[in-house]
C-alpha cells in the first residue's frame, strides 16, 4: 500500500509539472474571443426599417417599442441580454450583428441602454415587410395590425431594394 | 409498437378489462393508459412491480378549459423494452384528488408532493404531504401552475404556512447544513441527525429558489424561446434541457428533423459530458480537501469551454437548439481542432485515471462511503451515474436512444461497488467513453440541411416526450402543444430531483465528515442563487437581506448563530 501510494503522488506531481504556466496575462493583455462568438448585440441605425423582428423573437424582451408620430423607438436594455442571437438571425436587413464585446461589466445602467429611433415615414415602401421566419414564431402584434401595409410592401417592394433611410442611434 | 401492445394488454388483464383508454402518445413510441382515479394505485404498483418499469416522474395538468377538470400522469420507462408508459387518470374540477401510489413506488414521493403544492391535486394517503415546492410564505390555496393563476403573481407573504421539519430520533442530535450549502456554493438545506460521529436521519428543504419555468413556458414564452429559458435551468447541463425540451416537441407533432442536425447535438452533448465530467472530479477533490485535483482538471476542462465558444458561440449557454435541429453548422474546418482537442484531454485523463486508482487516501475517503444498493436505487428511481454506480444498467442513450445514437455504438458503463468510489470510477470510464463517440460522430457526421422548415402552425393538444442522457442522470421533458404558438403544458424533471431523493438512504450509517462527498458524489444541481434570504422554519417568517445589510450584520455580530 505505501508503494502504490507513492506512485500516484510521483503521478500526481508529474501531471502537475507538465502543465507549465496557463495563466493568460488578461486583463492587461487583450484576450479576443473566439471567431463565431457571440457578444454584445449591435445595431446599425441606417439599416434598420422598423419592422419589430428582434422585438418578437427576443426571448428576455429586452427590445421594448414605441411608436412617437412617424418615428418609431426601439430601447435595448442589454443588461438583459442573453446572447442568442436570434434578433441578429431573423432581421431581414442585416442591421443586427453580434459583436466580439464581452467586457460588458459597469455600474452605470445607461452604458448597457441603447436607443435607435427610426424614421419610418408615410411611404407605401416603408419596409414594412417583415414576415415571421416560421410557423412557430407569432408576429408581434403591430404587425398584425399592419397587414394591409405588409401586403403592399409585397407588391411593391423590389427584392434587396434599400431600405428608407433616416434611423439613427441616440445612446 | 408489438411491444407496448404487450405491455398494455397485460396491464389490461390485471385491471380486468378496466382500461378507460389506451393510444401511442407520440413518435417515440409512449404509450398511455388512461385509468379511473381508483383504478390509479393498483395500476402503478402493476407497472412499477408486474412490468418492472422505472418510475421517471408525474405530471399534473389544469384541463378545465376542456372540461376535463385536472389529469396526472404517472411516467414510467420500461427500460430494457426501450418503451414509455403513461399511467393517466382525470380528476373533478371542485375537488381534484387522487390515490397516491408513494406507498407502492416510492420514488413518486416528491412528484405527487409537487403536483399537490403546484396544482392543487391531493394525492390521498399520501405518507409525508408536507409542502415540497412552495415558499413557506405562499398563500395556501393558491396553486401557480393553474391556468387561472397569472405568471407574474406576487400575493402577500402567508403566515403560518411553514410545515416543520422532522424531529431528531430519539437522543439524536440535529446537525444544520444550510440553507446554503457551504461545499456545493448552491441553496440547500439539510437537517441532519446524528448519534455522535454516525448519521442516523435527514431531513431536507429545498427549492429556495423554485424560478416557475414552467410556468413562464406555458404562460409567457412561445416555442422557439423555450429552448433558451430550457437551457438556463443548468448552468452546466444546460444544452441537455434544450435538446430535451425540442425533441419532446418534435416527437409530439411528428417532426423529422434532419440527420446532420441529429448527429450535432450527439456531439455538443458528449462535449458537454466531457467538460462536465471534468468539473465534477474537480469538485469531488475540492470536496474532499484535495485541491490539486480541482486546479489539474479544471485546467484540463478550460480548452473544452474554448472550443464550444468556437463552435456555438459561447461557453456555456449555448443557444444552439430551436425546435426542428440546430442553428449554427459545425463545418468540417472545424473538426481536426475538436479532435486536437479531445486527444490532448484523452492523453491526460488516462493519466488522471492512473494517478487516482492508486491513490491509497482519496480511494478510502470514497470506499464504502455514501452506499446505495442496487434494489435501493431502483426503488428511489435512481439515474445516471449515481445508479450506474450502483449497478443499475441503464442509460438513456441505449434506453432510449435519441439524437444519433441510434447510429453509432454506445457502451454504457456501471460498476457493482454501490459507494462513492463507484460513482466516480463510472464518470472516470465514461469521459473516455464521449472522447470516443465524439470522434465516431465526426467522422461519420453527414452532409445535409441542419434544420427544419416547418410550414404551417403546430396543432394544438398535441403530447410528446424525451429522455436525454444528461451527465448527471436522465432528464426529462413532456410537453403538450397549445394554443398561440405556446405550450399549453411543460414539464421537466432533472435528474438530481431523482438522485437527491436517494440522499437519506445512502447517508444512513455514514459519519458527518462523509456527508458532503456522498452528496456531492450524486454530482447535485440545485438552482443558482444570487441572493440570500433567511426563512424562520418556526414561524414562517421571510426575509431577503441586501448584501449590505449582510455586511452591516456580519461587522456587528448580529446574525451569529444562524437564521433564528
Amino acid at each position: 500500500m505505501p508503494w502504490t501510494f507513492f506512485r500516484a503522488k510521483v503521478r500526481e506531481a508529474r501531471i502537475c509539472l507538465s502543465a507549465g504556466r496557463v495563466t493568460l496575462p488578461y486583463p492587461y493583455a487583450p484576450a479576443p474571443p473566439a471567431p463565431g462568438f457571440r457578444g454584445l448585440p449591435a445595431v446599425d441605425a441606417s439599416r434598420c426599417i422598423g419592422c419589430g423582428g428582434c422585438v418578437s423573437v427576443c426571448t428576455p424582451g429586452l427590445v421594448a417599442v414605441a411608436d412617437d408620430g412617424p418615428r418609431a423607438k426601439f430601447t435595448w436594455s442589454l443588461a438583459r441580454c442573453t446572447y442568442c442571437g436570434r434578433c441578429a438571425e431573423v432581421c431581414p436587413e442585416e442591421a443586427v450583428t453580434l459583436s466580439a464585446d464581452f467586457e460588458t461589466a459597469t455600474g452605470d445602467i445607461r452604458d448597457l441602454t441603447m436607443v435607435v429611433d427610426v424614421f419610418m415615414g408615410s411611404c407605401n415602401r416603408c419596409g414594412r415587410c417583415y414576415r415571421t421566419q416560421t410557423p412557430l414564431d407569432p408576429p408581434h402584434p403591430r404587425l398584425q395590425h399592419e397587414a394591409r401595409v405588409e401586403a403592399i410592401c409585397e407588391r411593391y417592394r423590389p427584392a434587396g431594394a434599400a431600405a428608407p433611410t433616416g434611423a439613427e442611434v441616440v445612446s | 409498437m408489438p411491444e407496448s401492445a404487450a405491455l398494455l394488454a397485460a396491464l389490461a388483464s390485471h385491471l380486468d378489462g378496466r382500461l378507460v383508454d389506451s393510444f401511442r402518445l407520440d413518435q417515440s413510441g409512449a404509450v398511455v393508459a388512461t385509468v379511473v382515479a381508483q383504478d390509479l394505485r393498483a395500476a402503478a404498483r402493476f407497472i412499477h412491480e408486474g412490468l418492472d418499469a422505472r418510475f421517471v416522474i408525474s405530471a399534473g395538468t389544469d384541463c378545465r378549459p376542456a372540461g376535463q377538470g385536472f389529469r396526472v400522469d404517472h411516467i414510467f420507462s420500461q427500460d430494457r423494452r426501450k418503451t414509455w408508459i403513461v399511467l393517466r387518470a382525470f380528476t373533478s374540477a371542485e375537488d381534484p384528488k387522487v390515490p397516491s401510489i408513494t406507498p407502492d413506488v416510492r420514488a413518486a414521493d416528491w412528484a405527487e408532493r409537487e403536483f399537490r403544492d403546484l396544482l392543487g391535486i391531493e394525492p390521498e394517503g399520501h405518507p409525508d404531504p408536507r409542502r415540497l415546492v412552495l415558499a413557506d410564505d405562499w398563500p395556501a390555496g393558491l396553486h401557480p401552475l393553474r391556468r387561472d393563476v397569472p405568471y407574474d403573481i406576487h400575493p402577500e407573504p402567508a403566515a403560518g404556512q411553514a410545515q416543520p421539519l422532522a424531529p431528531p430520533p430519539g437522543d439524536a442530535v440535529t446537525v444544520p447544513i444550510g440553507p446554503f450549502f457551504p461545499v456545493l456554493e448552491e441553496p440547500v438545506f439539510l437537517k441532519v441527525f446524528a448519534e455522535g460521529e454516525e448519521v442516523v436521519g435527514l431531513d431536507y428543504r429545498g427549492f429556495f429558489n423554485h424560478r416557475g419555468i414552467e410556468k413562464l413556458g406555458d404562460s409567457k414564452l412561445t416555442y422557439n424561446e423555450v429552448p433558451f429559458l430550457a437551457e438556463r435551468i443548468c448552468g452546466i447541463c444546460g444544452f441537455v434541457h434544450s435538446t430535451a425540451y425540442a425533441q419532446a416537441l418534435e416527437n409530439a407533432v411528428g417532426a423529422e428533423v434532419p440527420l446532420r442536425a441529429r448527429y450535432i447535438r450527439s456531439i455538443v452533448l458528449e462535449l458537454e459530458r466531457i467538460h462536465s465530467h471534468l468539473l465534477w472530479l474537480g469538485i469531488a477533490g475540492h470536496i474532499l480537501g484535495f485541491d490539486t485535483v480541482l486546479m489539474q482538471t479544471w485546467r484540463m476542462r478550460e480548452p473544452v469551454m474554448w472550443l464550444m465558444e468556437r463552435i456555438t458561440g459561447n461557453r456555456k449557454s449555448y443557444g444552439m437548439n430551436l425546435v426542428g435541429g440546430v442553428r449554427r453548422d459545425l463545418p468540417s474546418a472545424e473538426h481536426p481542432e475538436i479532435v486536437r482537442v479531445l486527444d490532448r484531454i484523452e492523453q491526460e485523463w488516462v493519466k488522471v485515471i492512473e494517478a487516482v486508482l492508486e491513490d491509497t487516501t482519496l480511494l478510502m475517503r470514497l470506499r464504502k462511503v455514501g452506499v446505495l444498493s442496487t434494489l435501493d436505487a431502483r426503488e428511489l428511481g435512481s439515474v445516471g451515474p449515481t445508479a450506474r454506480g450502483s449497478n443499475r444498467p441503464i442509460d438513456t442513450r441505449i434506453d432510449h436512444p435519441y439524437a444519433a445514437y441510434d447510429r453509432i455504438p454506445v457502451h454504457g458503463v456501471w460498476k457493482d461497488s454501490c459507494d462513492a468510489a463507484g460513482r466516480t470510477l463510472v464518470r472516470l470510464e465514461e469521459t473516455l467513453e464521449s472522447i470516443r463517440q465524439v470522434k465516431q460522430l465526426l467522422a461519420e457526421m453527414p452532409d445535409g440541411p441542419i434544420m427544419l422548415a416547418f410550414e404551417e402552425a403546430l396543432p394544438p393538444g398535441c403530447e410528446g416526450i424525451s429522455a436525454v442522457e444528461a451527465p448527471r442522470g436522465e432528464v426529462i421533458h413532456y410537453v403538450m402543444t397549445g394554443e398561440n404558438a405556446r405550450p399549453y403544458r411543460w414539464r421537466v424533471r432533472a435528474p438530481t430531483y431523482a438522485n437527491l431523493q436517494a440522499l437519506a438512504t445512502s447517508l444512513r450509517g455514514m459519519t458527518i465528515a462523509d456527508v458532503p462527498i456522498t452528496l456531492g458524489s450524486m454530482d447535485p444541481c440545485f438552482s443558482c442563487t444570487e441572493r440570500m434570504q433567511v426563512v424562520d422554519v418556526r414561524s414562517g417568517a421571510v426575509r431577503v437581506y441586501s448584501p449590505a445589510e449582510l455586511r452591516e450584520m456580519a461587522r456587528s455580530g448580529r446574525g451569529r448563530g444562524g437564521a433564528r
